[in-house]
């Protein structure tokens, strides 16, 4: 689960309360401050100022001995000339894009199925919602096990997996990291989709069977549309839950073969914790928290999901 | 409306059970056979003894002590949480300073800051204050990233009370604290609950913060358990896939007794 | 310079102090982590099957001693990045395993690390019980930081008796041999060589072979002082090429870096038959014997890895774990107490100990029990590969420092899967940081 919920969570409200001017004499029976204090402070601490460390660090040397010494822009020069970096950015972004477009129609499908409230549906719908129970680490040491060459599933089915060098190819390492994170996450995004349709006042759906329009021409015409905010909603979840896919990486493929599935926040672990180049490490850890908000920001503009526009406008 | 029966999404959604379902069948029956067994039959194949020593051996193996950490990891972090959120969507919503206001923008920004970003600084803050190896250490971070999307759920449901009610309160001579207590808490129930699955899940799945903040063993968390397990003896899938199913059981437990307000919950995480 | 880490520290020591303080404060100050108690040392190693013994020896050790050892573990996949991570800080131990050379060079570097010439000029036995190839091993810019403990890994090359007699192969003693023995093998659909290429350092081990098979060892131990000449230089690409014939006669199959040794996944195709070769550390015979006795006990054999026809290196010469070694954090507060427990590394107990587990020591006393070991012959059979040996060349991964493992271990795993031609591969190697 990602931390990303943000713009859809807040609505228009936060715009209308910051408009109604602050009456005078009404501070009593409001809150102060001190209500807010703890959970700045707490925040504080443990988020922003590690950021701030990060921002700093990213200017150094430091091998984890000793004290980190000042490097000017040393690692964001390095880092720019790096072809890993600029690799692990590249597969990131193919992680990120694969797993929207395969797990944006499939969870719709899905989700607008579920909405349904026969029977059959409801006792599969809490089947499909069974990966979600287990964590990521969960599931990926589950696939790992699963497609293993030898004692897995691709040695009793060598018609599909052919010598089950799964791990060994690029193509094929990719696509169990997207397959595993579908599996687990299609359940959830499965689950908004399903609110949402059943949000849809039926009143549209009999208006347009009186307009003779079929199944099909419903779903583009008067399903879709309304999903709208969820589509954003949903992939605003999976581009930020992509880009800083790390457990399965560290579990199913360590980045291999080569550096072929090494995106960069297993780059940005590796760096620091295999090879201690905390200084570049920070550097690749700040680029990431970059172009993980401006990712955020782009979709929310070109959606146009105005909705966003009065949470995001502080950030 | 009409009840024509759909026989094409009747069709995938078996195609997707199965999808589902496989992986499933084969841990479940992977872990009732002996290692030698499993070997024999293949993932594929049908069991002929069933065993419960994987299970077993799993918990004799540290797997009970982990299960005791994680609860202990979860509790306090959706109790942090319910401490400081609720008083701060409050404020939040409530406050007249303009310094709520940049509180709140600074929650937003940390929704952009990823985990994974901050563990360099973090082991190091964590390390120079002695909570190293220590499931403090790994409570307080794990909350303060929980927090940011639990800020926005909360104050989402607070807005939706609406003025007339805290002025009729105030008008009443209420105090800000029993404003809280009687009006704000109970009418934003929904909006704590999806907290505390939000929160919850969070904790019990945690892995990069317990896997750079510990490292012995009586500080092992479940996640922990099972990577470590599955880098240390591997080749044992049976055991292995055993902890994958015991990692699982809360989560199961609560999803059978309590399967609306987890779903509820979840949703409540994508907006309303 | 020093402003900024000033800055640095100034906001670092401020949060976390803030951090104790809450902590603290949520914990009613109950925290149980920094133990300030004097009169313990914190003895760190590597988690694995081994720990059994290791716990006897601190048990031994705190019957007699006031100051009392305590036994930490991590478990190997994190061992290495877990430590340095924490040996300059709070948490550091008093005593660690490692692997001496440069796993051990930048904390000497950092001026973390005891030198043991104090330990040893009052008590010798500290030096001159060991073998010496494996002791200087953790002698680091002419002083020694490491005392051997654990036991000598030398890489070897395993093989599935049965399936060799049934092919018609006999153990290859020369690389030709062995060239004509994976033809052999190919063309009866067996896997010629087993290899866990998902882990990365065991593909890592036909490269250290056969760098010393035809440079002899001198190549690599100018490689490793930064002497970028040495990989770019004609036996370097004579080792190259020769490695590329093994891998393009398919050798190790097609599937090599789907599959692991840490997962059991490589021994279990020689053991199975799939395979017919596997090149591994010697703890090979003790995970097969775990996993597969009937077959060690009948169909495994084992062997020195082959000589290269024209190649200056002796083909007596082995590659591997040298050993593992206790090195001494230098601020450790009890220095005696650590002397007294470094010298039960050539007590008879541990020698016992370490062998009933299927370790090697190599100390002056091991001759005497090795009849007592697991499995005698083949600890016989090792002992006096290593004692033999004119050299022992220390597995790379652990000769450079630390922080060169991620670059070696995709570039042995991309010249494998021809992702790097030999240019790449020597260009991969001359960007390793010197030891």
């Amino acid at each position: 689960m990602t931390t990303a919920t943000a713009p859809a969570v807040d609505s228009e409200e936060t715009t209308r309360n910051r408009r109604r001017p602050a009456r005078p004499g009404t501070g009593a029976g409001r809150p102060g401050f001190a209500w807010a204090a703890p959970a700045a402070v707490f925040f504080g601490l443990f988020a922003l100022v590690p950021l701030l460390l990060v921002v700093v660090l990213s200017f150094t040397r430091w091998n984890g001995l000793g004290s980190p010494e000042f490097a000017g822009l040393e690692n964001w020069n390095k880092l720019l000339d790096d072809p890993v970096m600029v690799k692990s950015l590249w597969l990131s972004l193919v992680l990120t894009v694969l797993g929207v477009l395969v797990q944006t129609p499939l969870s719709i499908l899905l989700g607008v199925w579920a909405a349904g409230h026969q029977r059959n549906r409801a006792v599969l719908s809490a089947i499909y919602f069974v990966p979600l129970l287990l964590s990521i680490t969960a599931v990926s040491v589950l696939w790992r096990a699963l497609l293993d060459p030898n004692f897995g599933i691709p040695s009793q089915a060598t018609w599909l997996f052919g010598d089950g060098n799964l791990f060994g190819v690029q193509t094929s390492a990719l696509g169990v990291l997207v397959l595993v994170s579908t599996w687990q996450f299609t359940p959830l995004h499965t689950l908004l989709y399903q609110g949402a349709t059943r949000a849809i006042p039926q009143v549209l759906y009999q208006a347009a069977q009186i307009d003779g329009a079929g199944r099909v021409r419903q779903f583009f015409h008067i399903t879709l549309p309304q999903l709208r905010n969820t589509v954003v909603t949903s992939t605003i979840l999976m581009v930020v839950g992509g880009l800083t896919t790390f457990d399965t990486v560290l579990i199913l493929t360590q980045g291999g073969p080569g550096t072929d599935t090494t995106n960069s926040a297993y780059y940005m672990y590796q760096k620091a914790f295999k090879s201690f180049d905390f200084g570049m490490a920070s550097a690749i850890a700040l680029l990431l928290v970059l172009v993980a908000s401006l990712v955020s920001l782009v979709m929310v503009r070109l959606s146009g999901y105005d909705k966003m526009r009065s949470t995001m406008e502080g950030v | 409306m009409r009840r024509r029966p759909n026989h094409l999404a009747g069709f995938g959604s078996l195609v997707w059970l199965f999808v589902v379902g496989l992986p499933l069948y084969v841990m479940l029956v992977a872990t009732f056979q002996t290692r030698a067994d499993y070997a024999a039959n293949g993932p594929l194949g049908l069991p002929e003894n069933l065993t419960l020593d994987n299970y077993i051996n799993d918990l004799n193996d540290g797997f009970a002590q982990y299960f005791l950490n994680t609860v202990v990891v979860t509790v306090a972090v959706v109790g942090l949480v319910l401490l400081l959120v609720p008083p701060l969507a409050y404020a939040i919503v409530r406050s007249d300073g303009k310094a709520t206001g940049r509180v709140f923008r600074l929650f937003l920004l940390g929704l952009a800051i990823p985990s994974q970003a901050v563990i360099v600084p973090m082991f190091y803050l964590i390390n120079e204050a002695g909570l190293y190896d220590n499931l403090i250490g790994v409570i307080l971070p794990t909350a303060a990233f929980a927090m940011p999307v639990c800020v926005l759920i909360l104050t989402g449901v607070m807005r939706d009370i609406t003025p007339e009610l805290y002025e009729a309160m105030t008008v009443d001579g209420a105090s800000t604290w029993r404003i809280f207590r009687q009006l704000v808490l109970p009418l934003s129930k929904g909006g704590l609950s999806t907290v505390v699955v939000f929160s919850s899940l969070q904790a019990w799945n945690g892995f990069l913060f317990p896997l750079v903040l510990t490292q012995s063993s009586e500080n092992k968390v479940i996640t922990m358990g099972l990577y470590d397990f599955q880098t240390e003896h591997g080749v044992d899938i049976p055991g292995l896939l055993a902890a994958v199913v015991l990692s699982m059981l809360p989560v199961l437990l609560v999803y059978l007794f309590a399967r609306r307000a987890l779903v509820q919950g979840l949703m409540g995480v994508g907006g309303k | 310079m020093i402003r900024h880490s000033q800055l640095l520290r100034t906001v670092a020591a401020g949060g976390a102090s803030l951090v104790l303080t809450l902590s603290l404060a949520a914990c009613g100050g109950s925290a149980d982590s920094a133990d300030g108690d004097s009169g313990t040392i914190h003895v760190l190693v590597y988690g694995d099957a081994t720990n059994k013994v290791e716990k006897k020896l601190v048990d031994t050790f705190n019957k007699t001693s006031k100051v009392k050892a305590v036994l930490d573990t991590i478990p190997g996949a994190d061992y290495q990045s877990k430590l340095q991570t924490i040996i300059s800080g709070k948490q550091a131990p008093d005593v660690f395993f490692n692997w001496g050379g440069g796993s051990i060079k930048p904390y000497v570097d950092a001026g973390l690390l005891m030198p043991l010439d104090d330990f040893i000029a009052k008590d010798p036995r500290l030096e001159s019980d060991f073998l010496p190839s494996v002791f200087n091993t953790a002698v680091v810019d002419g002083k020694p930081y490491g005392v051997p403990m654990r036991g000598t890994q030398p890489v070897l090359l395993f093989s599935n008796k049965k399936v060799l007699n049934d092919a018609g192969v006999t153990a290859p003693r020369t690389w030709d041999e062995l060239l004509t023995a994976v033809k052999t093998l190919k063309a009866k659909g067996i896997t010629p060589i087993a290899l866990g290429g998902g882990d990365k350092w065991p593909t890592q081990m036909w490269f250290q072979y056969l760098y010393d098979r035809v440079a002899g060892p001198e190549l690599f131990e100018q490689a490793v002082k930064g002497d970028k000449n040495a990989w770019a230089s004609a036996d370097s690409k004579k080792a190259l090429g020769r490695l590329k014939e093994l891998i393009d006669a398919g050798a190790f199959g097609t599937n090599y870096d789907s599959v692991k040794f840490t997962d059991g996944g490589s021994p279990a195709l020689l053991a199975t038959g799939k395979a017919a070769f596997e090149l591994m550390g010697s703890w090979e015979y003790s995970t097969l014997q775990d996993a597969y006795p009937d077959f060690v006990k009948s169909d495994l054999g084992y062997g020195a890895f082959p000589a290269v026809e024209g190649g200056k290196g002796d083909p007596a010469n082995v590659a591997g774990n040298t050993n593992n070694f206790y090195s001494v954090l230098k601020n450790t507060k009890h220095p005696e107490a650590v002397a007294e427990f470094l010298k039960l590394m050539y007590s008879d107990e541990f020698v016992q100990a370490q062998l009933s587990v299927g370790n090697l020591p190599t100390t002056a006393n091991t001759p005497k029990f090795l009849d007592k070991a697991a499995n005698p012959e083949y600890s016989k059979y090792q002992y006096d590969l290593v004692k033999k040996a004119p050299s022992f060349q220390l597995s790379w991964d652990q000769a450079f420092p630390p922080a060169a493992t991620t670059t070696i271990h995709q570039a042995v795993q991309q010249f494998f899967n021809g992702q790097m031609d030999t240019d790449a591969f020597i260009a991969a190697m001359q960007s390793l940081p010197a030891a």
